[in-house]
Parts: C-alpha cells; sequence; structure tokens
C-alpha cells in the first residue's frame, strides 16, 4: 500500500437498539456501557440521540420493542472494527449498525447555503404569481357575474313589456 | 405519464440529503409491499435513487421498515 498522509481517522454513526427486557434506567446505562466502548477504543464521540422506546418493524430474537440510541463519533479504521466485534458479541445490543458519514466541508455549506437561498427565491416567486393568478380569476368572474346579472335585468325587463303587450291584446280581443 | 406532475427529484429540488433514520420520507418511495420503487416512478434522479435504495435498505437492517407488508 503507499503510504498516503490521508490521516486514518473518519467519522462514523452508530445506531443500535437495546432489547425491551431492561426498563428504561438499565437501558440508559447499557448506552452508557456502548459508548464506553466506543471511547475506550480511542473513539472521540461528538454528538449523542436517545430515541427512546420504539417498536420494532419486525421481531428480533422475540423483542418487539426496542431503545434505539445513536452516537456520533471520530475513530480510525481498526477502532471501528473493533467495536463493531464487540457490539456484535454483546447479549445487550440485538442489532446495531455502524456508517461512515461524509462531513461536509465549508465550501459545500456556502454552496448548500447559495441553492437554498435560490430555492427560497424561486417559491416566493411561485407564490406571488398563484397569487396574481388568483386575483386575476377573481376579477374575471366578477366581471362574469355582472354580466350575467345585466342579462337577466334585460330579461326582466323584456317579460315586463311582453305582459303589458299581451294584456293590451287581450283587451282588444275583449272589445271585438 | 401518470406522475408527469411529479417529475423532479425530491431531493434536489429542495435540497434534501437522503437519511436512512427519517422513515417518513422513505415510506414514499416504497409502496404498499415495501419494495422499493423504481426511479421511473419516483421521479427522482438516478444519482438520489441510489442513495435512497441504500437508505432503505439500512432502515431495514434496523427494523426501522419492515422487509415485507404482513
Amino acid at each position: 500500500m503507499s503510504k498516503t498522509k490521508k490521516s486514518n481517522i473518519g467519522h462514523y454513526e452508530v445506531l443500535f437498539i437495546v432489547p425491551n427486557r431492561f426498563t428504561e434506567e438499565e437501558a440508559k446505562q447499557v448506552i452508557t456501557a456502548v459508548e464506553g466502548v466506543i471511547t475506550k477504543n480511542n473513539g472521540e464521540i461528538d454528538y449523542r440521540e436517545y430515541w427512546g422506546k420504539k417498536k420494532l418493524a419486525y421481531e428480533i430474537k422475540h423483542n418487539a420493542y426496542g431503545y434505539y440510541a445513536l452516537a456520533e463519533f471520530n475513530a480510525n479504521k481498526e477502532a471501528v472494527a473493533l467495536i463493531n466485534q464487540e457490539l456484535r458479541l454483546s447479549n445487550d445490543v440485538i442489532r446495531h449498525q455502524i456508517i461512515s458519514k461524509h462531513i461536509k466541508s465549508a465550501e459545500e455549506i456556502a454552496k448548500a447555503k447559495v441553492i437554498q437561498e435560490k430555492i427560497n427565491a424561486r417559491k416566493k416567486e411561485e407564490a406571488k404569481e398563484l397569487k396574481e393568478k388568483n386575483e386575476k380569476e377573481e376579477n374575471d368572474n366578477k366581471k362574469e357575474k355582472n354580466e350575467k346579472e345585466e342579462i337577466k335585468t334585460d330579461k326582466k325587463s323584456n317579460a315586463k313589456e311582453l305582459e303589458q303587450k299581451l294584456e293590451g291584446i287581450l283587451n282588444a280581443k275583449d272589445l271585438i | 405519464m401518470k406522475n408527469q406532475k411529479t417529475k423532479e427529484c425530491h431531493f434536489c429540488v429542495n435540497n434534501l440529503e437522503v437519511d436512512y433514520k427519517d422513515v417518513r420520507t422513505l415510506r414514499k418511495f416504497i409502496n404498499f409491499y415495501m419494495k422499493i420503487l423504481p426511479g421511473k416512478r419516483t421521479g427522482v434522479c438516478a444519482w438520489h435513487q441510489r442513495k435512497l435504495a441504500t437508505a432503505v435498505k439500512r432502515a431495514r437492517v434496523m427494523a426501522l421498515l419492515a422487509a415485507t407488508h404482513k
């Protein structure tokens, strides 16, 4: 293997499930024990998350429920392998998964920010367009309504005239 | 043809990252039988579709998602 100066330390994330046979307090003790395993292998934990008791999507070793916990840590490859093995052999953890996580550099964060701003601007424009469209439609609807009313009034006046004419004709017939 | 309106990558358009812990969004990209939907159907770009597939598989390992429906 070529000797590169790139550091061997990576950023990892481990999610693990503590079985339901423990109470909540005992589960927390188990979680601290797991974190102890990580720190023992020269891992630096920089983020912790406790999800609490959750229903599993399927039973694992006859456990329908489990306590989920998450930890992010920095460690080198060999340490991760050791942590993985210890967790696998442990009876207090029914399932775990270690995933290497990419840390965003300052450039990437800046890029993401620019993109987010663009998205926000576009959303604003779209909202504006929608508003204008709705207003236009409302105006059109109002116009149509007014026109319809005018026609109605016309019809009414026509009807009145017709009635008057009819009456006149009827009266004339009576005279005959 | 059916989903022509939603033919935009959900993750590119909204500047999101695919996360295997976010079951709610993952649920949108699998069908009733818990199978991963094809990119053609989801409208997700090829790059994110690959991330999505691994995310669903990771969620299955951690019992966040079922592998099949009961």
